[in-house]
């Protein structure tokens, strides 16, 4: 159960930080991790230097009383699962607080008191919340070249997925729905075509085929989710953009919007 | 995942920076359109995408944070010049 654990995280955290955009610089060990398919030291050593994605697990972990690699806990911080619903509300503000790095903690404060403790420390509404609290000019003045830049950004960051149309190779071709910036909201844009990266030497992706549907990251095909995850992440990730537009609703009422 | 990183965009052009992170980071190809960061200011940088232009006690404030942060991992931090 850890090792595959190990190897979900791994997956999920490969791109950004293939990217540049968190973690450490140990992206030819993660590679290596995930291709080998072992979560051998090295791969743990390195999955434990990311500066928000590990203590995120330490909190959902520490709360469930799970060890950090359990299958269940990276799952419940990516795609969504019954876990986050036991990590306390006054837990997760503290850890926001104490442990999550480069956050404004006045900020988080107001995130938190407009949203009455209902935020869950699922990635896709840490990175959706991140906007939202940003000091990007929201609301009407986005200008549209703005809000689709601030989209695909917020697109890309979130794990989303996608149904596998066609495998080619290193590259799929899925659908998905992305989110997009619409009158200073979130929302979930109809289905459209893209074309993801995949490793073919990641399990389980030498046996990818049409139909099946992948988690995303930054354009990158993570895992090939059970029916059960593809539920969680819909349902998760819907909440999540309640959560984010019902803030985004109490910032336009503070500036005369609403 | 993307964290949130603060630090200074070095060089700017065509509303792309090299911004140098606190964390000790770089990157060199930030968009800061959005918020239409000039070169020497201090900005808040999530992936690829600057979202705030900070201010410089705000800026400061952060820098002591990855002060902190980073002594405890025995490096220093880089960046914001007069603190």
């Amino acid at each position: 159960m850890k090792e595959s654990g190990v190897l979900f995280h791994a997956k999920h955290a490969f791109m950004p930080n293939l990217l540049g955009y968190c973690g450490p610089d140990e992206r030819g060990r993660i590679q290596r991790g995930l291709e080998e398919g072992k979560s051998g030291e090295d791969l743990v050593n390195a999955l434990q230097k990311f500066e928000a994605a590990y203590p995120f697990l330490k909190l959902i972990a520490k709360s469930t009383r799970r060890d950090v690699f359990d299958y269940s806990v990276p799952e419940a911080y990516w795609i969504g699962n019954g876990l986050l619903g036991k990590v306390s509300g006054p837990d997760f503000y503290a850890f926001s607080h104490h442990d999550l790095k480069g956050r404004d903690s006045r900020v988080l404060k107001d995130l938190f008191r407009k949203l009455d403790g209902a935020a869950p420390p699922h990635h896709s509404f840490y990175v959706m919340s991140t906007y939202a609290t940003s000091a990007v000019p929201d609301g009407p003045s986005l200008s549209n070249e703005s809000a689709k830049k601030v989209g695909e950004l917020v697109d890309n960051c979130r794990i989303s997925w996608g149904r596998v149309k066609r495998v080619q190779k290193g590259e799929l071709q899925v659908e998905s729905r992305p989110i997009v910036v619409e009158d200073g909201r979130l929302e979930l844009a109809p289905l459209k075509l893209k074309t993801v990266r995949y490793n073919r030497d990641v399990r389980p992706f030498g046996a990818v085929s049409p139909g099946d549907v992948v988690s995303l990251h930054w354009d990158y095909a993570c895992d090939i989710l059970t029916s059960r995850q593809l539920g969680n992440i819909s349902r998760y990730t819907a909440a999540d953009l309640a959560l984010v537009n019902r803030f985004l609703s109490f910032k336009a009422g503070e500036r005369g919007e609403g | 995942m993307c964290v949130t990183r603060a630090g200074k965009a070095v060089s700017v052009s065509n509303g792309r920076a090299r911004v140098e992170f606190f964390d000790g980071m770089a990157l060199d190809d930030v968009d800061v359109s959005v918020v239409g960061a000039k070169k020497g200011e201090f900005v808040e940088v999530f992936g690829n995408l600057a979202l705030s232009v900070l201010s410089t006690a705000d800026a400061r404030a952060r820098k002591r944070a990855w002060r902190e942060v980073r002594k405890a991992a025995g490096v220093q931090a880089t960046g914001v010049a007069g603190s």
